[in-house]
């Protein structure tokens, strides 16, 4: 059998004949990026083969590599056979998180501190009480520490806070990209990689593991010993909660898209690979739908959405936008696939939200252009926020039309100064927005088709529910990009009404907010379980005339 | 003469319902056989409306305008073709088109509906969530040459190779072309279910459907031959 060896790590893999080098890389324990999961779609997988290339055979799907890279000897991973021993060298994926800019304040409001967690110190003894139940006993008195942790598990990013249950304060909180997106990237190839008890295993460890470790940081920084931690609440998608749980996700991703756990329970946390006190518990807030999760749980907590007067529309911008109308107390919940363009994939320069990526852009009346970038170094490539405001200034002064064109230099009204940025790009039409970083005619199509996803599904959701735009009392933006966004860009992109931009509001990550509010307030629990058993659910695919409106929904 | 042709195909490129409409019924009072009008005229203006549409010019709006302006002019045309032309159409290729079972999402498949539908083939769309016994099932009712399974969804591609093994069981694979797409194919992934054809864009599939169906009657190409567009 061939023998494979990874250059920096110095790991060996010996595969059967046959195998590809993604396979190879897995069963050595090597982590390459795969976000497509090995379908050969996305290209993040390039490998430089050193040693041993004549013994590989390549499909070169969807010419993924550029010829200078296929000169230097990269391949794709997922597409390549191995035959004969060789040696390759593989990019680290150490040092993703560092730049990550990760959003981790969400809004919240007041409550009051009564956690499910209690101690009492009696007869020269700790007993821990979960609600009424005897939990555990500790030696001595251990009353004056109980911690907590709240987890928002994001389909891309994690954000975990260690919570002093007495105090109610929030003592530090850690942020990381989510493991499982190095194997897949989005929540249905996720689904499909779990499918296989391998997979599901592999995405249930992966994701504990970034657990523990965040856990071991925030307790180390804090100076708390985590065996004082005794519970834990996730939030997050419904696909995200399966993980975690190690909960087969496959009735999720096909049609009538059920989930397995509905929440609203606790689990013991140590048969579910964390490690905080032994006895410990994870509780799960109540899961709405199949893509409607806890995180949106999370939100309409903390937004308090089934307490508030009038009408608010709630939307999670994000891969799928999830959206919920509350109209003096009763909700109404929907989500669409507006895929991953939000995040920067499939878009030329696109880019996580890292070092160099632009987050901010504005055209001034001159044609003159501000951006700042992260880090507020050179500009390298867009993130989301970036793309919303690139996006919205174009189409605000005309260098892109209503219907998404960009308009040719010659038949523009837009300023001079603009004129010379529209170019073209592999015989396409571009916009130059800095030095090597593009947005081409397609990425306005991507952008389009993503902008147009959610808003249909805003507009079906208000004509089903019978709600007209004077009556939306509040539109409460949330999602990863939260406060980062502009609700000019939202308007401009026609993502948001433009008779509703005046009444936009940035609430942050509510899912993390939402979930502290868990944690922290026990009455919260009967409270959200008895609310979303009532939410009201639309399937949009189901609605009449659906598509008409999703086409209406692209334009600017 | 060729001039009404002409502004014809423009009207359809510039998704003039009104004006397509007319200019039909003014091909047709000029004496100008019908299939030629359609051939030339119709058939010219849908073609540029796909190379915009490739080029990325045009967007779902645009294409769907311009179908709606090619309609009206059919709509004026097609009473006045000759029936020996129904004879004609049987050449066509004929196409089953559908969204896979347990997948919901149609719009990308609506769109090559579209494109093929105004490219010249006849085509049966079977909607979404399709189970692959209704791929074949239709297959042989509508007397297709040509079947074409989408999906968005990764969990659902795998269905995609049910209806190929459907075909296999039922001792029908000779009898039909598959082609396959979807935000979550490749190329790969469509030589390893045994598909005949790929395509990754709505206008691909129509240059695929016509070169797999070049000849009048469509071949089978050779084992493990895919044609990918």
């Amino acid at each position: 059998m061939p023998e494979i060896t990874f250059i920096p790590d110095g790991l060996n893999s010996t595969i059967p004949v046959g195998a590809t080098l993604l396979e190879a890389a897995r069963s050595a324990g090597i982590v390459i990026e795969s976000p497509c999961d090995g379908v050969g779609t996305c290209g993040k997988c390039k490998v430089r083969v050193l040693a041993g290339a004549e013994t590989l055979e390549t499909s070169d799907d969807r010419h993924k590599l550029s010829e200078e890279e296929r000169a230097e000897g990269f391949v794709l991973a997922c597409s390549s056979t191995v035959f004969g021993d060789m040696t390759v060298e593989v990019e680290s994926t150490e040092g993703h998180n560092k730049t990550l800019k990760i959003l981790s304040e969400g809004a919240s409001f007041a409550y009051e501190l009564e956690p499910f967690i209690t101690k009492r110190f009696e007869g020269g003894q700790t007993t821990i009480y979960a609600g009424d139940e005897p939990l555990g006993v500790e030696e001595g008195d251990t009353t004056d520490k109980l911690y907590g942790l709240a987890i928002d598990i994001g389909t891309t990013t994690v954000v975990t806070a260690l919570i002093d249950m007495l105090t109610g304060e929030e003592l530090d909180s850690v942020s990381a990209l989510n493991p499982q997106s190095l194997h897949a990237q989005d929540v249905l190839t996720r689904i499909k990689f779990a499918s296989t008890p391998e997979g599901l295993r592999e995405m249930h460890e992966s994701v504990t593991a970034q657990f523990r470790s965040m856990t071991d940081d925030l307790c180390a920084r804090a100076g708390v010993d985590k065996r004082f931690i005794y519970e834990t609440v996730y939030s997050g998608n419904t696909t995200m909660i399966h993980l975690a749980t190690n909960v087969n996700p496959a009735t999720l991703g096909k049609f009538p898209y059920i989930p397995q756990i509905f929440g609203g329970n606790h689990i013991p946390a140590a048969e579910y690979g964390l490690d905080i006190a032994p006895f410990g518990l994870i509780y799960l807030p109540p899961i709405i739908t199949a893509f409607v999760g806890p995180d949106i749980t999370s939100g309409v907590l903390a937004a308090r959405l089934h307490e508030r007067r009038g009408t608010t529309l709630f939307v999670d911008i994000g891969t799928n936008g999830e959206m919920i109308i509350a109209r003096d107390g009763t909700l109404s919940a929907t989500s669409t696939a507006a895929g991953p363009a939000f995040e920067g994939m499939n878009i030329t320069s696109g880019m996580r939200a890292g070092t160099g990526a632009i987050e901010y852009f504005s055209i001034a009346e001159d044609g003159s252009i501000e951006l700042r970038t992260i880090g507020a170094t050179k500009p390298v490539g867009i993130c989301g926020s970036g793309l919303f405001d690139i996006v919205g200034e174009l189409a605000r002064v005309g260098v892109i039309g209503k219907n998404g064109r960009i308009v040719p230099a010659n038949r523009g009204t837009y300023p001079e100064m603009l004129k010379e940025r529209v170019v073209e790009l592999n015989g396409k039409p571009a916009f130059c927005v800095a030095d090597e970083v593009f947005i081409t005619q397609g990425d306005i199509r991507q952008v389009q088709l993503a902008k147009g996803a959610v808003r249909s599904g805003v507009e079906a959701m208000m004509t089903s529910v019978g709600v007209s735009e004077a009556e939306v009392g509040a539109v409460q933006i949330a999602g990863s990009f939260g406060y980062h966004l502009r609700a000019d860009s939202l308007v401009n992109i026609a993502l948001i009404p433009a008779a509703l931009g005046d009444r936009i509001e940035f609430v942050g990550n509510t899912s993390k907010s939402g979930a502290q509010a868990f944690l922290l307030n026990t009455p919260c629990r009967a409270e959200m379980e008895e609310v979303t058993a009532q939410v009201n659910s639309v399937e949009l695919s189901n609605q009449e005339g659906f598509d008409k409106l999703f086409v209406a929904c692209l334009g600017f | 003469m060729q001039e009404i042709l002409q502004r014809l195909s423009d009207a359809i490129l510039a998704m003039d319902e009104d004006a397509a409409a007319q200019l039909a019924q003014e091909a047709i009072d000029a004496g100008l056989d019908p299939t030629e009008v359609i051939d030339s005229a119709c058939l010219d203006g849908m073609e540029r409306v796909g190379t915009l549409f490739e080029q990325e010019e045009y967007f779902i709006p645009e294409l769907l305008s311009s179908a709606d302006a090619l309609y009206a002019a059919l709509d004026v045309l097609r009473p006045h073709v000759h029936p020996s032309v129904a004879e004609r159409q049987r050449a066509l290729p004929r196409v089953v088109i559908g969204s896979i079972e347990g997948d919901t999402h149609d719009i990308g498949k609506n769109v090559v509906s579209l494109i093929l539908s105004t490219g010249g083939c006849e085509v049966r769309d079977l909607g979404r969530d399709v189970p692959s016994t209704e791929f074949v099932r239709a297959a042989q009712d509508f007397a297709a040459n040509i079947i074409a399974i989408s999906t968005l969804m990764t969990t659902t591609m795998e269905r995609v190779g049910t209806v190929i093994e459907a075909l296999r069981k039922q001792g029908l694979r000779a009898d039909y072309l598959v082609i396959v797409g979807g935000r979550p194919l490749s190329p790969t992934f469509a030589r390893r279910i045994g598909a005949d054809g790929y395509a990754e864009t709505a206008a691909g599939a129509l240059r695929l459907v016509r070169a797999l169906t070049a000849d009048p009657r469509p071949k089978r190409p050779g084992v493990g031959d895919l044609i990918v567009l």
